[in-house]
């Protein structure tokens, strides 16, 4: 591309214009020329002045390059020159001719541009669609520029290629690029885009960026692989470090495994004096970084301790500790390899048991852990390594007990084997090393070998040093505070007393131990109440106020001349409380205090920082306040007692006695609320328990009906049966209910019938069967038949009337016939001859009555005739009404008798589901899986049964 | 961890209807009453059997608030199945389903399975859509359907297995191209080309680890 600038320029020079003007015409030209020709040309000449005149191509320029990416797409070249210019004035990678560089710009003229590009996120989804371009042209210069975008501001770029839709996604397919320098330039582009971005971490994972990245580096040759295999490792990393979620999925999709080639030495890496390429060397911290980034003590412990595991399943570790044993390893591999193997193993008991059991390909086969710590004691070792052993061997310690006793036990004198070199023997020789920091390293050792371990913490005291002959041996823990008195460098001292602290912590039997010696406590109280000295001598006089402090607190009174209550006299008359704690203060104040706090690796640039211990400093933090409150006890208890002892005693029983009858109240008080809160819960539970019984029971009840309905089973069939005879039955009676209606229905019309029968007076024959109709008539008739009674009364009346009138007339006649002489006769007899015509008439008259009177009581005859053959009718029909309803109700008994059979069969399936659902749990029990099909049935025929239970309800 | 195939799923749908809690009943067979809202996106795995085949399922658990939408969305393509869930007790939820499939059929393969999920059946006094609803929504749009409880554990065995069935059936019938990785399916180790014994040996380990999992 060189010669294409230098190509480019030459017309510029001639001319001599100033950069801004050139500049400024060529950008006219790109905006006004209608010609594509013409504007790819001044793009050209742009990209070729972007580096000389930056600010101006930059200020003038980037609006309209932006314009060409949006409407000049088609056309690959000139997009490609736009890009490249683009890329050209925002990046701030020195270019490779210095006189191109243009001078006295501001420092972050680069990321300024970026500013104005991704001001407007449009530009950036631009650049992702121009991704989908496979021309080389476009899709080469787009990951460059976008490379650029993303080191400059990668938060924004970040969040705009999150918004964008798929944008992580089309970065991601750069990987499949068949185009090597495409793919390459993709993996930088990819580790630029999930630097500290943990949801775009997750997304590259999931888009298989951990599978990609490995064939790749597989491709490459492993370890041997160039600076891509080194990029691929970089990406690995950015996405596992501190994102748990990806942790888990490198873990759950079985990659762990896929780096246990890289650790693969071959034979010509052995060769001592071969050596490492530097590329190989990057590769493998980089690999091992991978690695510790997977087993983190900072990660959640149980994904620590899963990928732990699989580590050792597939022989990760194992090719790891092959590597600690080979020889032409570089010191900072092996360093490094060394810290790695101790996360690996850190807190796992089965990988901490490997580890014991690596035996180095020395003559003889000694433990690795023996010739590590052969290199940690011996002072011509690198420091960095020396911490790494001692790295390791905490992390084999750490929450192993089984390795702590086995260290201890090789310093007993029971398993002293005199020929071969133990960990015990370094351990011993480096504490009393002249070398302070063999002493440091060994005495740190130590007090891993016994951290949180009380029976270890015992077991050491047990340890004799023979010392010059002659004289009698000396106890371990004697040596090491003769060593203290001695005043050695600062290093030991600390490191002695660090060991101390850690010993008789906890320990009754070590703080006796200690005390028992006469000139341990003078020694410490001098130090203690020494009042000058610098920052050093300041913190070594901390530590013996801890040691002190510890001595009091878990003192048992077994020593008579310091018991708790001595100590705490000595302390307040000697130093002073203000003073002890003040002195105690000086440890957490110390800065390499608060370093070590912060986790369990050493991490230090130079041996003079060498001071405290990350296990040493939990220990501190969690007995400084108790150390304080014992010690200040002293003060209290010291004044109430000088006061009134015996009167204070007194109270102070009295008092006793009351708390312990109120604390047995509480406690009695307190079971019964425990036993009835158990009895609640369990009452609860009982409860909760029959419901899901008694749906369970539903259900099952429901299902084996279903089974039922489907001739599953005999009983099922049965109850088909038993349905359909029911049913049967059902439809008799319905039946039988029609008739009586219809019957009704007949007796009714031949109710109308006999009606009109009655009312034209014809005789027609009612209709037989229907009786409530008949008795109507019948009772119309006698009421008619009344009603004629009563009218021939009435006639009988009229009658008897004109009889009376009649015999009152004759008698008036026989009357008149007996004085005839007194009246005169033509009268006499006119007036019998009128008589006489009202006397025929009179009879006349009651003989029309009597024969009305006979036609009615014949009328009255006929009635009665036809009153009795309907209530002859009557009676059949009210037979027939009784024996329909006997059949009615035999009926009804029996579908009663039928509904009885058929709930004791239910009262038999209801057994039989509870023996059905014993026999389950036996077999659950046992082991046989039964439910499953159970459920299956149950959710394909929920319908069915619901539709059953309908049927059966009605 | 010998597996025939390796399927990708995602879960979808608004917060609060339970994603997590199906994803955490499904992998640790344990329900969280309480649960931190998922931030982006959490991932979970495990190994289920279909066909006497063994099958890795890994899932892409997604925050359902509005916010992390475009993360979620990334999702989309490279899956092969998605669990789309509602809560059946919050009507809301049921409604928004039309938009979250829109999303997912604008961004995801064609062929990608998706199972409607009617979550927290165990509320059934709470109900606020029937079960007919959701059936009828997933018959109208071709979609599996099912009403879970995440608490009860009730259907989510079934609802992770039954997509997976689906998947499966879908490679038998030559549906999904099995090489393209971007379908959200990959085949095991024994099964795909140029991977020596190196990864057999050290699948033989990891399946003793793999069945607690």
């Amino acid at each position: 591309m060189d010669y294409l600038r230098k190509y480019l320029s030459t017309p510029d020079q001639g001319q001599r214009p100033s950069g801004a003007d050139t500049v400024e015409r060529l950008c006219n030209r790109v905006t006004s020329s209608t010609l594509l020709d013409d504007r790819r040309d001044a793009v050209r000449a742009l990209k070729s002045l972007s580096r000389k005149f930056r600010l101006e191509v930059g200020t003038q320029g980037m609006a309209i390059l932006i314009n060409v990416l949006q409407l000049d797409r088609n056309d690959t070249e000139i997009t490609g020159y736009a890009l490249d210019t683009l890329a050209n004035i925002m990046s701030n990678e020195p270019s490779e001719d210095e006189d191109e560089m243009q001078l006295n710009l501001p420092e972050d003229i680069g990321s300024q541009f970026t500013e104005m590009f991704i001001k407007d996120p449009e530009n950036v989804s631009l650049l992702l669609s121009l991704l989908e371009e496979y021309d080389f042209h476009v899709r080469w210069p787009t990951v460059k520029l976008l490379t650029v975008l993303l080191t400059n501001k990668s938060r924004e770029m970040q969040e705009c290629i999150l918004v964008s839709p798929m944008g992580v996604s089309k970065l991601m397919d750069l990987l499949s690029d068949s185009r090597e320098i495409i793919r390459n330039d993709g993996l930088l582009l990819l580790i630029q885009l999930t630097k500290n971005n943990a949801n775009i971490q997750k997304i590259v994972a999931f888009e298989s960026a951990f599978e990609r990245s490995l064939d790749i580096i597989r491709e490459e040759g492993n370890s041997d692989g160039g600076i891509v295999v080194e990029d691929c490792l970089l990406l690995i990393i950015n996405l596992l470090k501190n994102n748990s979620s990806n942790q888990i999925f490198f873990k759950e999709g079985g990659f762990v495994q896929r780096l246990t080639p890289f650790f693969t030495l071959q034979p010509a890496d052995q060769n001592p004096q071969g050596g490492w390429s530097a590329q190989k060397v990057t590769n493998i911290h980089l690999m091992l970084q991978a690695v510790r980034t997977l087993v983190s003590p900072s990660s959640p412990a149980q994904q620590t301790q899963s990928c732990q595991k699989s580590m050792y399943q597939c022989g990760l570790l194992q090719e790891l500790c092959s590597i600690l044993m080979a020889t032409g390893v570089p010191a900072d591999v092996l360093t490094e390899t060394i810290n790695t193997v101790s996360e690996v193993i850190r807190g796992n008991p089965g990988n901490q048991e490997y580890f014991a059991s690596v035996m180095a390909p020395s003559n003889p086969p000694r433990p690795a852990i023996v010739v590590l710590l052969m290199s940690m004691v011996n002072e011509k070792q690198p420091f960095p390594l020396r911490c790494a052993v001692l790295y390791c061997f905490q992390s084999f310690l750490y929450k192993n007990e089984l390795g702590q006793s086995q260290i201890v036990q090789t310093l007993l004198p029971t398993s002293a084997d005199a020929n071969t070199i133990s960990a015990g023997q370094l351990l011993c020789g480096g504490l009393f090393s002249t070398d302070t920091l063999s002493t440091w390293f060994a005495a740190v050792a130590l007090l891993h070998s016994i951290v949180d371990n009380t029976t270890q913490k015992e077991q050491l005291l047990r340890v004799q040093l023979a010392t010059s002959l002659g004289n009698p041996p000396v106890s371990l823990l004697q040596q090491c505070t003769n060593i203290l008195a001695q005043g050695a460098k600062l290093q030991t001292r600390v490191g002695l007393l660090m060991l101390l602290c850690n010993w008789v912590a906890h320990s009754t039997v070590g703080v006796t131990h200690l005390l028992h010696h006469a000139n341990n406590v003078p020694f410490l109280i001098s130090q203690i109440s020494a009042s000058e000295g610098d920052e050093h001598e300041l913190l070594v006089q901390g530590l013996c106020a801890f040691l002190l402090g510890i001595c009091v607190h878990f003192n048992n009174d077994q020593e008579p001349n310091y018991t708790k209550q001595a100590l705490r006299q000595i302390i307040e008359k000697r130093i002073g409380i203000e003073n002890f704690n003040d002195k105690l203060s000086q440890v957490t104040k110390h800065e390499g205090y608060s370093k070590a706090a912060k986790k369990p690796q050493l991490n230090l640039k130079s041996q003079n920082e060498v001071l405290f211990d990350h296990a040493f400093t939990r220990l501190f933090k969690s007995l400084e306040n108790d150390i304080l409150k014992s010690v200040l006890e002293v003060q209290e208890n010291g004044e109430v007692q000088s006061a009134n002892v015996e009167e204070h005693d007194k109270v102070v029983m009295q008092y006793k006695e009351v708390i312990r009858s109120q604390d047995e109240e509480l406690g009695s008080i307190r079971q019964e609320l425990l036993e009835l809160k158990n009895k609640y819960s369990a009452a609860e539970k009982q409860l909760e328990e029959f419901q899901q019984t008694v749906q369970q029971l539903k259900d099952q009840n429901a299902l084996l009906k279903v089974g039922r309905g489907q001739g599953q089973d005999n009983n099922g069939a049965e109850l088909l049966k038993l349905k359909q005879e029911v049913e049967a039955h059902q439809k008799d009676l319905e039946e039988k209910n029609t008739a009586i209606e219809k019957l009704k229905n007949d007796l009714t019309i031949a109710e109308a019938k006999t009606l009109v029968a009655v009312s034209s007076e014809e005789n027609g024959e009612p209709v037989p069967g229907e009786a409530a109709i008949l008795q109507a008539t019948v009772n119309r008739v006698t009421q008619e038949l009344e009603e004629m009674k009563v009218s021939i009364a009435n006639k009988d009346q009229d009658i008897l009337q004109y009889k009376n009138k009649f015999e009152e007339s004759e008698r008036q006649i026989g009357e008149l016939k007996q004085i005839p002489p007194q009246t005169a006769t033509t009268v006499d007899d006119s007036r019998v001859a009128e008589l006489q015509a009202r006397l025929q008439g009179l009879e006349g008259d009651n003989k029309t009555v009597t024969n009305e009177k006979n036609t009615l009581q014949e009328r009255l005859k006929k009635s009665n005739e036809d009153n009795l053959k309907l209530e002859d009718q009557i009676k059949k029909l009210e037979e027939e009404n009784r024996r329909i309803l006997e059949e009615k109700s035999e009926a009804e008994e029996e579908t009663k008798s039928l509904k009885t059979e058929q709930d004791d069969l239910l009262v038999l399936l209801a057994d039989q589901d509870t023996k059905l659902d014993t026999y389950k749990t036996k077999l659950k029990e046992l082991g046989v899986q039964v439910e499953s099909d159970d459920e299956d049935l149950g959710d394909d025929d929920l319908d069915d049964i619901s539709g059953d239970e309908n049927e059966l309800d009605s | 961890m010998s597996y025939a195939y390796l399927f990708k799923y995602i879960i979808i749908g608004d917060t609060g209807v339970g994603k997590s809690c199906l994803l955490l009943q499904f992998t640790d067979k344990r329900f969280q009453p309480v649960h931190d809202l998922t931030i982006g996106v959490e991932f979970g795995a495990r190994m289920i059997t279909i066909d006497g085949k063994q099958i890795k399922l890994q899932i892409w658990d997604t925050a359902g608030q509005e916010s992390f939408r475009s993360i979620t969305r990334s999702y989309y393509r490279g899956a092969a199945g998605a669990l789309l869930v509602y809560d059946i007790t919050r009507r809301d939820t049921f409604n928004h389903l039309t938009t979250w499939l829109e999303d997912a059929r604008q961004h995801s393969s064609s062929n990608m399975v998706i199972m409607l999920i009617g979550n927290k059946s165990d509320l059934e006094a709470r109900r606020d859509v029937k079960k007919e609803e959701g059936e009828a929504f997933a018959r109208e749009h071709g979609l599996i359907f099912m009403e879970t409880s995440a608490k009860t554990a009730a259907n989510v065995e079934e609802a992770f297995i039954n997509t997976a069935k689906e998947i499966y059936q879908k490679i038998q019938d030559g549906v999904f191209d099995i090489n393209n990785e971007s379908n959200g399916i990959k085949l095991g180790p024994q099964q795909s080309r140029s991977q020596g014994g190196m990864n057999q040996a050290g699948g033989g380990g990891d399946s003793q680890s793999g069945g607690c999992c």
